[in-house]
């Protein structure tokens, strides 16, 4: 099959004078689990209700499997869609939920009462099929949304934010509900969240949206490993933006000076940059080091304060210019005894540090 | 807050006698009216000398109060069909709808809330009169259906405010024509609504009087119209008796009402 299942071409959706989404393009193959992160307003949601038929969109198109999608009502479109209020049928039980969408199909009774059980038993909320809605909690209310989208064996399953209504806990057990569910229904995925750890543990690849444009696709090791932008450093994990001069770029890899005068060789620059332009180091808080190793590069600090965070110990250093630097070293060698408040040095290997334009 | 009802103290004993006062003031008369219907005196004596139920077989004796109150129920009912069925779309355009002069539709059809109802009832005789719809049923229906509109629309669009639209969203999404999803989904979850919008329709019309004794002509009269002409010529406890009817007949509804509205919110 050499085209994309799904794919997404310059859409474009504009409210009046304000432009919800800019120029959205993206295939997305059979069965991928692929979420749209980003902030509020940054265009994801109106994607996803382009894609439901809810949006029209100012231009672009939408196909599935090479047919457009646009002239198809949303009824017709055989969508499968999970929100993110609770949207079950509050006159209707469980299991009539459930056989909703194959009711308005006409299937026969003994069909729908088959398919009925297999969706709670994949949900597992079997003992719930005669419970109404309102006798349900939140995280039941969204399984049960979730195997009523599912019942008609949809080609694309839409997910609209659909956890965030519930407290972390749960979130996180729905979270691996829809793991295996994905799996085990190989269902093609849209998934719209803000929640970047939700977007990096469900999906298969990470769609980042900033101001109606996608700022970065890939797993979520590349966004997260291989920032394209700034922005993308800043939305995916913790990052310090340190300010930094840049010397020269030789072979890929860049030489700075830092605020303080030290120099450091080896990162990795997102961009051309000219000798002496101003630009930002980006380190990791977990890139930190509190032992020097081979390759590392150092940065000079005055330790402000520790504290432990069970798995981790969070430190705030400051560097001479002032600016607070947030460092977690993973190394289990690091003890209480070997860091106080105090001036030091930490370490970083380079190759995780990132220079983007100031 | 400022006026908690916990946190009154002796207040609240004047609070509540205050409001048992009024409840009183509003009420009695209407027990005073069912006490006599049951009374012996044939001239309304307080205390009545005896008990009977002669007033009630003496009303259901004569065809013309079961006419009355036949043709009321008639009325009543085809008056709050309409005003729902009116009701009901009026409340999609008014809660759903983004159109300019919506406000404005909202308060027109709401006016005949507020209006003076004699003067509605002039101006709807006068313009009936010309139509010929004065005393026909068709005519009555209409003015009683203006008169109900704002007590459908109210229960109504209130129903609908408080439903989440992603719910008949979900519904269409699942493979229902949004006029499938709004009569499977939408109209069962607002059914609170439009029943009380029903039962209230239909209380505005049973018991109206002043557009009533406009629409009605002599074969064509509603209870309370009956109940009125007959208060002016002669005095009769069977008035009472089709007065407490009229009453009961409210109260079970209201009572009605207050139940399913309990039943449906737990």
């Amino acid at each position: 099959m050499t085209h994309p299942f799904l794919s997404i071409r310059n859409l474009r959706k504009a409210f009046g004078a304000i432009v919800a989404v800019h120029d959205v393009t993206l295939d997305i193959p059979r069965g991928e689990f692929l979420t749209f992160l980003g902030p509020s307003g940054s265009g994801k949601s109106t994607t996803l209700y382009a894609i439901a038929g809810f949006q029209d969109p100012s231009s672009g198109d939408v196909l599935l499997e090479e047919k457009s999608l646009l002239a198809v009502p949303s009824h017709k479109r055989n969508i499968g869609m999970v929100f993110q209020r609770y949207t079950l049928f509050p006159h209707l039980t469980v299991a009539e939920n459930v056989a909703f969408p194959l009711r308005v199909r006409r299937r026969s009774d003994a069909e729908v009462k088959k398919k009925v059980a297999d969706m709670l038993a994949l949900v597992r909320l079997e003992s719930f099929a005669g419970r109404l809605p309102g006798a349900l909690s939140g995280g039941q209310q969204q399984r049960v949304a979730l195997a009523r989208a599912l019942a008609y064996d949809p080609p694309i399953l839409l997910m609209d934010e659909p956890l965030s209504a519930l407290d972390k806990k749960l979130r996180e057990e729905i979270q691996g509900e829809i793991r295996r569910i994905h799996r085990e229904t190989g269902v093609t995925i849209l998934y719209v969240t803000h929640d970047q750890e939700e977007a990096l543990h469900l999906s298969d690849r990470i769609a980042l949206f900033k101001d109606g444009r996608i700022e970065q696709t890939g797993t979520g090791e590349d966004l997260y490993l291989r920032p394209a932008t700034d922005f993308v450093a800043g939305f995916i994990g913790n990052s310090n933006f340190l300010a930094a001069e840049h010397l020269d770029t030789i072979n890929g890899t860049a030489t700075i000076r830092m605020t303080d005068g030290s120099v450091i060789s080896g990162v990795r620059p997102n961009g051309t940059f000219g000798k002496g332009q101003k630009t930002r180091l980006m380190i990791r808080p977990e890139a930190f080091s509190m032992e020097r190793s081979p390759a590392s590069a150092e940065l000079n600090v005055e330790i402000v304060d520790i504290a432990f965070y069970g798995e981790r110990r969070r430190i705030v250093a400051r560097i001479a210019a002032g600016q607070e630097v947030d460092i977690r070293p993973t190394s289990a060698a690091m003890q209480s005894q070997g860091v106080s408040p105090c001036s030091r040095q930490v370490f970083f290997d380079p190759a995780t540090a990132f220079l983007f334009p100031a | 807050m400022l006026l908690d009802y916990d946190r009154m103290g002796g207040l609240r004993v004047a609070l509540l006698g205050f409001t048992a006062l009024v409840a009183g003031f509003l009420l009695l008369p209407v027990v005073f009216i069912v006490l006599l219907s049951f009374g012996s005196s044939r001239w309304l004596a307080f205390p009545p000398p005896g008990w009977t139920l002669k007033w009630y077989q003496e009303l259901f004796a004569d065809p013309a109060w079961l006419d009355a109150a036949l043709t009321s129920a008639r009325i009543a009912t085809m008056t709050a069909i309409l005003a729902v069925a009116i009701g009901l779309l009026a409340s999609f355009a008014l809660v759903r709808g983004r159109f300019a002069g919506r406000e404005i539709l909202r308060g027109l059809l709401l006016t005949p809330m507020v209006l003076p109802i004699v003067v509605f009832a002039i101006a709807i005789y006068a313009f009936f009169l010309r139509l010929g719809l004065g005393g026909t049923t068709i005519g009555f229906v209409i003015a009683h259906t203006v008169l109900a509109l704002p007590f459908a629309i109210i229960p109504i669009a209130t129903a609908l405010e408080g439903f989440d639209k992603s719910i008949e969203d979900a519904a269409i999404v699942c493979g229902a024509s949004p006029l499938e999803a709004r009569l499977r989904i939408t109209l069962p979850s607002i059914r609170i609504g439009i029943f009380s919008a029903a039962i209230f329709s239909f209380l505005a019309s049973w018991d109206e009087v002043v557009v009533a004794i406009f629409m009605a002509s002599p074969s064509l009269q509603t209870l309370p119209v009956k109940i009125w002409g007959s208060l002016r010529s002669d005095l009769s406890p069977v008035i009472a008796a089709a007065s407490s009817l009229l009453v009961g007949l409210t109260l079970a509804l209201m009572l009605v009402t207050a139940l399913l509205q309990r039943k449906f919110r737990t």
